[in-house]
């Protein structure tokens, strides 16, 4: 494990911080996350475990802006993630949902649908990149030229681990990102992805996985 | 030869051949035939109301009262996109879809009645009314589409729309995608209808040109001339339909609000 190449400088910048933060969908049911409080400095790989519906992926939600906390607060660099400034952390995020979705066109054309934005265009791979990167999670390149929707879940999966890596954003947020993959895949996923300068923000099952996070925590016991 | 005008009794005639598709709908048991009975019905009074209003404009040929006949006919229009496009009447789709189709109406007529057709009193009855009937119904068909396509995608696909604001992208960039098959969807009709116009069908404006009188040559110009003001206005109003509706469903951290959707 790398965690240590972070500058003071890096500290100040980056840092992502859920104090006391509660969520319910309606507000007759019991809350979904519950008191949750977390911080993320450069370099920490957060692992988030919990059982089924213990609102790991709705966590991620409220991190991105998708869902409001219903109390407590959600601190970017510091200070308050007001609606205005969503938009300023979703230009350093790359987020990995359980089910990627990139659209009906073959993966050729889709894969780069999220360099045009103008946050990631500076990062546009070359396509002898993207395979070599393919070739590292274990992904064959003749899925390039497939039908993205024609892909299984954890080609998917393995395609959006790509993206995360290929847009280098200073903040990952990743569902279950190993679930589909085997343990060679796994140790290419962390060799890719864990350089010790990014915030990794993890949900998982996986032991392998949460075995190689800095800081987990239990949505169960919150 | 001269022009036949049809008489009332001889028009009642042409409604003795609605046996034919009464018995197939019944003999097929479809449970049609009042929904066909309701349709030629309200089609029969709406082409008569029609007709007499359409007199009355000709005859007092007022650029002021025909300006006025577009503005209620694009607020017809307004409701009956929405609701067709299965979304709630909000006040800021109201405002929206009215505004698209109101401006995209506008410039059509502009263009093709001052610049091509050249006429020496902007908005005259004769031009204005026929032309703005056809680009507007056109309109509303290709923005039912195209609306319904891009929220009911843009629903259905939440997932990738998140995906793709949760990795950089500006609003704008992350509808991009819905926003393209929308405007393909809404394009397709009148795409074909124009690439086999002529081969398989002749086009209603045209057969009432030739049957009023008019030279086949004379009617295949204006209707040449009414196909490019149908395409350029169906896409027109469904870009500054979606453009401007957009406006009004999202939030402040752009997460697409559902409930203008009757469906959701």
């Amino acid at each position: 494990m790398r965690f240590n190449k972070v500058t003071p400088d890096l500290q100040k910048e980056m840092s992502i911080a859920f104090s006391e933060v509660s969520f319910s969908y309606h507000p007759e049911q019991d809350p979904v996350i519950n008191k949750v409080s977390l911080e993320a400095n450069p370099g920490d790989v957060i692992g988030i475990k919990g059982s089924s519906g213990s609102g790991k992926t709705t966590l991620f939600r409220l991190l991105l802006g998708f869902e409001t906390p219903t109390s407590g607060k959600i601190l970017y660099k510091g200070k308050e993630l007001k609606p205005e400034r969503i938009k300023v952390l979703r230009k350093q995020t790359s987020w990995l949902p359980q089910d990627l979705d990139l659209g009906e066109g073959p993966l050729s054309e889709v894969f780069f649908y999220p360099f045009t934005f103008k946050a990631n265009k500076s990062k546009i791979p070359s396509e002898e990149k993207v395979l070599e990167i393919f070739a590292a999670l274990g992904l064959n390149k003749n899925i390039w030229t497939q039908l993205f929707s024609d892909l299984s879940t954890g080609q998917r999966q393995r395609v959006g681990l790509a993206l995360g890596y290929l847009m280098d954003k200073n903040i990952l947020i990743l569902d279950e990102p190993t679930s589909a993959l085997d343990d060679e895949s796994k140790e290419k996923v962390e060799n890719l992805l864990f350089d010790g300068t990014r915030i990794i923000i993890s949900a998982s099952h996986d032991p392998w996985w949460l075995e190689r996070c800095s800081k987990v925590i239990d949505l169960n016991a919150s | 030869m001269d022009i036949i005008d049809l008489t009332w009794p001889q028009l009642a005639i042409g409604f003795a051949i609605l046996i034919i598709p009464a018995f197939i709908l019944w003999k097929f048991k479809t449970g049609l035939l009042s929904k066909m009975g309701i349709a030629v019905v309200r089609m029969t009074l709406q082409l008569i109301f029609v007709g007499y209003y359409l007199e009355y404009l000709f005859e007092y040929d007022n650029a002021w009262i025909n300006m006025g006949w577009i503005f209620i006919m694009v607020v017809v229009a307004d409701y009956a996109t929405i609701d067709r496009s299965e979304l709630k009447r909000t006040k800021g789709l109201l405002i929206s879809i009215f505004g698209a189709t109101f401006l995209g109406i506008i410039i059509i007529d502009i263009f093709f009645l001052r610049f091509v057709i050249q006429l020496p009193e902007l908005l005259a009855a004769q031009y204005t009314i026929p032309i703005t009937g056809m680009v507007l119904g056109n309109c509303l068909r290709s923005n039912v589409i195209g609306i319904n396509e891009f929220y009911y995608g843009l629903s259905g696909h939440q997932e990738r729309y998140r995906y793709f604001l949760a990795n950089g992208a500006s609003r704008r960039e992350a509808i991009y995608p819905f926003f393209q098959g929308a405007l393909k969807k809404s394009a397709n009709p009148t795409l074909a209808s124009m690439a086999t116009i002529g081969l398989v069908s002749l086009p209603g404006m045209m057969t009432g040109q030739i049957l009023s009188g008019s030279s086949p040559l004379i009617a295949i110009k204006y209707q040449i001339m009414i196909m490019l003001a149908i395409f350029s206005g169906t896409i027109l109003s469904v870009y500054l339909g979606i453009r401007f509706s957009s406006k009004f469903v999202f939030d402040k951290q752009d997460n697409f609000n559902k409930n203008i959707l009757k469906k959701n």
